[in-house]
């Protein structure tokens, strides 16, 4: 039993090996690209809205809303980030119905790219924010006994972003294939079901906890701002 | 359980340019088409605005217009009233006017009808008491009228001979007059008859149709005349009694 879709070499292009998780991701930004292209070419002001259209404008506008709760004022740029991961992990996770579909997310590849971007992103955004001083203040508060903890916690934000995720994913793929040894006629269908929750569910908090992770690097530190660590147990 | 570090890599790069895709087939159409119907929500919200303020001063002008109008309507009808209740009272005056001067008319009419009636009456009425005495007289007493008023003239003057004579002073001359010729028989008594008391007088006779019939003596400054007018003065009194009595019967319904 294969446990991650990167073991599995679908086929080479120009020598590459290409991965199941590398391909079915392809796939995930080919049906989000695709669908995007479809509904927004005709899009023009005095075309009214159809329901595809009215479709999309509700779920940018539910991801915009989402983000507005936790970010006071946010840019664009972080609707464009924390919108595509949430798209991104949705996808993968509700094409988990389609037979023979492996989610990238359940990788500990897929997983750990998506961390190491928010990663990367938690001081891109705040260098943009308050400036490559202003964002290094924030290692030092409120001492500079907590410069250290300040730089693990860093660290271990990606390390449990990575590992919840994989670990619902693959665990919800791996018990599923399980059970389909075990009764292959009802059991799949109820796990399949509670995959798509936990997947919605997963890419709700994953999305959630790296826009609280960006702004709290991009807005100044507030008290109210210590229960960060309960958002994180989700 | 093992991370793929190229696959890791691969991933992020997946990552980035699907953030790119979705930015640019996604987001910024979507975000920008919203931005463009809410620009244009509030464009129309505000021309909506205006067009109540256009339409609230439309209004207010309009109910303006309509208080003014209708003033100037009232102002028109009472105009118009007092007009027509100062034309109906001018017609009526000239109404009443007419009719006064109508009545007057007819009045006056009925005057000249009357005058008229009253001496068609005395004539007819003179001719025919001439006439039944005539009659009468011819048949009764087989005597003729003109003779007798002869006599009659001549017996007249006897007693009052004297005053004759003084009223004719000078005067030589007598003319008798009446309605139609008299009889040459009663020529012959009348001028006998002067003669014998005015001796050498000369008489002439004439005839008068409008005189009343009988006869009139004309000596010097002396008149003196027998006719019927006495009679038909009296006959016509009782005919405009009669006919006095008669209108005052056919106004009695009328009055009732």
């Amino acid at each position: 039993m294969t446990l991650s879709p990167d073991q599995t070499l679908l086929f080479e292009i120009w020598g590459i090996a290409i991965n199941a998780t590398i391909f079915y991701t392809w796939v995930v930004m080919a049906v989000l690209t695709g669908a995007s292209m479809l509904v927004t070419r005709n899009l023009r002001p005095d075309v009214p809205p159809n329901r595809w259209r009215t479709t999309l404008e509700v779920i940018v506008q539910g991801i915009q809303e989402q983000i507005q709760e936790i970010a006071p004022n946010p840019s664009r740029h972080l609707l464009y980030f924390a919108g595509t991961l949430f798209l991104f992990i949705a996808a993968s996770n509700l094409l988990l119905v389609i037979p023979g579909f492996t989610p990238p997310t359940s990788s500990l590849s897929t997983t750990t790219a998506l961390a190491l971007a928010v990663v990367l992103a938690v001081p891109l955004f705040g260098i943009t924010s308050r400036g490559i001083g202003g964002y290094l203040k924030t290692y030092i508060q409120p001492s500079f006994v907590m410069l250290p903890f300040n730089i693990i916690s860093e660290f271990t934000r990606g390390i449990s972003l990575t590992m919840r995720l994989y670990g619902n994913i693959m665990s919800g793929a791996v018990i599923a294939a399980i059970l389909l040894s075990v009764a292959p006629f009802f059991f799949p269908v109820v796990m399949d079901l509670l995959g798509l929750l936990t997947g919605m569910i997963q890419a709700y908090i994953f999305t959630i906890l790296a826009t609280v992770y960006i702004s709290s690097a991009t807005s100044p530190a507030k008290p109210s701002q210590s229960a960060l660590p309960e958002k994180e147990t989700l | 359980m093992s991370i793929d570090w190229i696959t890791v890599a691969a991933q992020i790069g997946n990552f980035l340019v699907l953030i790119w895709l979705l930015k640019r087939f996604l987001y910024r159409p979507i975000l920008d088409g919203i931005d463009a119907r809410e620009s244009e929500i509030t464009q129309r919200m505000q021309a909506a605005v205006v067009a109540k303020e256009q339409a609230a001063e439309a209004e207010a002008d309009f109910r303006e217009q309509l208080s003014d109008l209708r003033f100037r309507q009232s102002e028109m009808t009472d105009s118009a009233q007092q007009q027509a209740e100062a034309q109906r009272d001018s017609l009526l005056a000239e109404a009443h006017q007419r009719l006064e001067r109508e009545r007057q008319d007819w009045a006056i009419h009925l005057d000249e009808e009357r005058a008229k009636y009253i001496a068609k009456l005395h004539k007819a009425g003179a001719g025919a008491l001439l006439s039944l005495t005539r009659k009468a007289l011819c048949d009764l007493a087989d005597q003729n009228l003109e003779t007798q008023m002869a006599h009659h003239l001549v017996t007249q003057i006897t007693p009052m001979a004297a005053d004759l004579h003084r009223a004719a002073g000078s005067c030589n001359a007598a003319l008798v007059t009446s309605h139609a010729a008299l009889t040459p028989a009663a020529q012959e008594i009348v001028t006998t008859g002067l003669q014998q008391q005015f001796p050498g007088i000369a008489v002439e006779y004439a005839t008068d149709a409008a005189q009343a019939p009988g006869l009139e003596l004309r000596l010097g400054g002396a008149e003196l005349a027998w006719t019927v007018d006495s009679y038909v003065d009296d006959l016509a009194a009782l005919i405009e009694e009669q006919l006095a009595a008669g209108a005052d019967l056919k106004a009695q319904p009328h009055e009732i």
